[in-house]
């Protein structure tokens, strides 16, 4: 794992082989592949009585644009189709087939429970079925990276992320998909002050490093805002439009933004 | 030795069939168009170059010289494209000042294609070749394995569908000079917007027997917007364990320096970068 | 009227299950944590998921799964420490540095987390939910010789399948005293006094086992169990982040931080005098 070119790899064969890669006119059974990559990019930041998801809605296959208005983002729960008074949303990159059929399952699952229990289910909660929603294709996985956001009991902003499979951790922010290493690092650093130190200090071993603070609202719209501008002009994956939902005790407001087109 | 060097390639075969990728070449998405017209032809092209999905020049210059009335547009490998004209260019150089005529576009499209056929499409350009000569305006398309085509109107790259569905709509014999132009323009902006490996600007080359006229930044319909939020770390944010300063005198035992411009801090050469317009240049 | 309707009619949700399209609709979801997985519709459905998800052997693969780590555990005098770093990685991506490792099956067992990260969080999660069905079923708390042994079997029925695991399960029982066990996905189950567990096993075995004693002191033992994940996430580019540390007692177990590598390190070079390698001259 450590290296593409480690002393393992090396051994388990002859030592040494100039053979030609499988020559192209012997038959070859072409693959079982159910996904396609659609390209785009989310992220997710919590605040403290807030959190935001946003995505772009560029949906694409190789060079070509599928649609420039996809929504990654989908209300959980709530009342009918339209998920009114919802107040979890999950967003999805990756094959966006799976990612609709996902928030299908949970947003189905949501709704049970409360028809059930009587009463809204907690963000942990779906956030640890969504888990298991994932896991349940171990053998088969969902080719996505979701993000769930909501309020949790406490009335604090709540964001979970998760891996194709189900792995799962509540974090401050989180950014996913096609750009996800783009933005990553500018969330680690302008969210979680990553490589920042105290500037008053003096230089030397002793410099503190600043303690990350809750954020706005607005200076976090400002920071997704610039986030998706800026993967948008180094990544051809991700462009059109900024979808972006806020989470609060009140309910969901959406808002959408245009991104460039080219 | 002139040519290239072939000593790696079965060391490279043998570690690539081991898994380890070969290395990424930039550039394989782009829209380059052109176009005769009653009097000319133009070639246009957009700026975007692409390693991989990442946009790594987001206005690079895809019109190529190869003489003052023969231009090309190139797609494909961008190392290919930039070295093929080259040479070409080069050679054509010496070839009219051997023969004492105006060189043909015919001749550079004959020179392409003899080039690229002799390495069986390993050299990756694509080329749009257009210019004036004494016998007229010509366009051609050369492609990577040594084909060539003759039209009156050409697209090629990721974005030659996007922009040939223009030309196809659009297209009329006995074009003006600027609706050639706006032509051309429209059929790269096409790419732009509707093909993902292309994108930014728009260039453009009008080529007629009197001059040719190379319009860089005919169209900049993809300017980035400002940024929210101001990112100028405080001095002394980013924490230092050790310095150590090496002084104009030290490092000039080893190498002859040079002062350039007035000496002030900031000299040399100008990096094109994003910039909040706030200090007057 | 009203009254009397509400008399016999109560909201579906204290209804109970009864009705038949109802259980259909339930029938259609899986429960949480249940034994059903669905599968592609091919022969080789074994191999096909590990031309999608083995980053390994295919550095390109589409689907890549977090990976990464170095976990320990050892017994002394005073219980047992278990400690890991907290980086989760995807192919080359840091996915993460603040992974918690550490499961907290209940308040006297813990289990570690190597290999893939969903796998341990979801079958670490149903080994609680079967300790917690023993301890009702038995009117005692599960032994950690069972518990493990529960995971174990349990692994080895779906050994071939792809799972990637290695994981340690550290607890306090009366019967037992304290008791870790090593479990991974090829089925292996083993008892024993120390163990290290990932991609930089080997750096901690290396500071571990030259200061193991098993009669060290609580401080001596949790400064171990630091000392020993700080040298691994040093020379372990898949391991870093936060050191996470535990005390396993016989009154259940005690949490002993989530500390960043980088403090730690900078405190054991300047302060100890160790990692002399590491020097910021410019000579």
């Amino acid at each position: 794992m450590a290296s593409l070119f480690n002393a393992q790899s090396m051994l388990d064969q002859p030592s040494y082989s100039f053979a030609q890669p499988t020559s192209h006119s012997e038959p070859r059974q072409h693959s079982f592949y159910p996904y396609t990559d659609n390209g785009g990019s989310t992220l997710g930041i919590s605040g403290q009585d807030f959190a935001i998801l946003a995505g772009d809605t560029r949906s694409t296959s190789g060079y070509n644009i599928n649609t420039r208005y996809a929504p990654k983002l989908f209300k959980i729960g709530g009342d009918g189709p339209n998920n009114t008074g919802s107040k979890i949303v999950l967003s999805v990159v990756g094959f966006a087939a799976d990612g609709r059929a996902l928030k299908e399952r949970l947003d189905t699952v949501v709704k049970m429970y409360k028809y059930q229990h009587g009463k809204d289910i907690s963000v942990g909660a779906c956030a640890q079925r969504l888990s298991h929603i994932l896991y349940s294709k171990r053998f088969f996985p969902y080719y996505v990276t979701a993000i769930l956001g909501g309020i949790d009991e406490e009335g604090k902003g709540a964001l979970y992320s998760y891996d194709p499979v189900g792995s799962y951790e509540r974090e401050q922010c989180r950014a996913a998909g096609a750009a996800s290493s783009l933005i990553m690092p500018f969330l680690d650093n302008q969210v979680n002050l990553k490589n920042q130190y105290d500037a008053s200090q003096p230089q030397g071993f002793g410099k503190e490093p600043l303690k990350p603070q809750p954020l706005s609202r607005p200076h976090v719209e400002s920071l997704v805002n610039d986030a998706f501008t800026s993967a948008v002009e180094r990544h051809i994956e991700v462009g059109d439009g900024l979808q972006m939902m806020i989470i609060t005790k009140d309910g969901i407001e959406e808002t959408y933004a245009p991104l460039k087109k080219d | 030795m002139p040519g290239f060097d072939f000593s790696n390639h079965n060391r490279n075969i043998a570690l690539h069939a081991k898994g380890v990728p070969l290395p990424k070449a930039t550039s394989t998405g782009t829209t380059i168009v052109g176009a005769l017209y009653d009097g000319g032809v133009v070639i246009a092209a957009d700026t975007r170059a692409t390693s991989g999905p990442i946009v790594a020049d987001k206005n690079c210059e895809k019109l190529h010289y190869i003489s003052p009335q023969i231009w090309c547009a190139g797609a494909g490998t961008a190392a290919d494209t930039e070295f093929t004209t080259a040479i070409i260019s080069s050679n054509l150089e010496l070839h009219s000042l051997s023969t004492g005529r105006k060189p043909r576009v015919v001749t550079v499209m004959t020179m392409l294609k003899q080039h690229l056929f002799r390495y069986q499409g390993h050299i990756g350009a694509y080329l749009v070749v257009a210019g004036c000569d004494p016998t007229g305006a010509h366009l051609f398309t050369v492609h990577a394995h040594g084909s060539t085509d003759k039209l009156p109107y050409v697209t090629m790259g990721s974005g030659s569908l996007a922009a040939m569905s223009v030309f196809e709509t659009q297209w009329k014999p006995n074009l003006s000079r600027d609706d050639a132009v706006k032509l051309c323009a429209d059929a790269i902006e096409a790419g732009i917007w509707n093909d993902l490996g292309s994108g930014s600007n728009v260039d453009v080359c009008v080529i007629t027997p009197e001059k040719t006229t190379l319009l860089r930044n005919f169209k900049t319909p993809n300017t980035r917007e400002k940024k929210q939020r101001d990112y100028k770390f405080k001095r002394g944010t980013t924490a230092v364990l050790n310095e150590k300063v090496i002084t104009k005198e030290q490092i000039s035992k080893y190498v002859t320096v040079h002062d350039i411009g007035d000496g002030k801090a900031g000299v040399g050469e100008k990096m094109d970068v994003d910039t909040q317009p706030s200090a007057p240049s | 009227m009203d009254a009397l309707v509400a008399q016999y009619s109560r909201p579906a949700h204290q209804e109970g299950f009864a009705d038949e399209d109802q259980q259909q609709l339930t029938a259609d979801i899986q429960p949480p944590l249940s034994l059903k997985f669905a599968l592609p519709p091919i022969a080789s459905s074994q191999q096909w998921l590990r031309a999608m998800t083995d980053d390994n052997s295919n550095p390109n693969c589409p689907i890549k799964i977090a990976h990464g780590t170095t976990t320990l555990a050892f017994r002394f005098k005073g219980g047992i420490i278990v400690a890991t770093d907290s980086r989760a990685t995807a192919g080359n991506w840091i996915a993460s540095q603040t992974v918690k490792k550490v499961i907290e099956i209940n308040s006297c067992l813990l289990g570690t987390m190597a290999g893939g990260a969903a796998d341990c969080q979801y079958w670490l999660a149903y080994l609680g939910m079967q300790c917690r069905l023993h301890e009702l079923r038995h009117k005692r708390r599960i032994t950690v010789c069972a518990a493990s042994k529960i995971l174990a079997n349990l692994v080895y029925s779906y050994k071939g399948m792809g799972l990637s695991m290695g994981t340690m399960c550290a607890g306090v029982t009366p019967s037992e005293g304290p008791a870790l066990y090593y479990i991974d996905s090829d089925g292996t189950r083993l008892a024993g006094n120390l163990f290290c567990v990932g991609s930089g096993q080997t750096f901690a075995y290396g500071v571990l086992d030259a200061q193991y004693n098993y009669d060290l002191s609580d401080e001596d033992a949790l400064e171990l169990g630091r000392r020993s994940i700080l040298a691994a996430t040093h020379r372990d580019a898949f391991s870093g982040g936060f050191i996470n540390l535990y005390h396993v007692k016989e009154d259940g177990w005690v949490k002993h931080g989530f500390t960043d590598t980088n403090g730690v390190f900078w405190d054991t070079k300047l302060n100890k005098g160790e990692f002399s390698n590491v020097t910021a001259n410019l000579d």
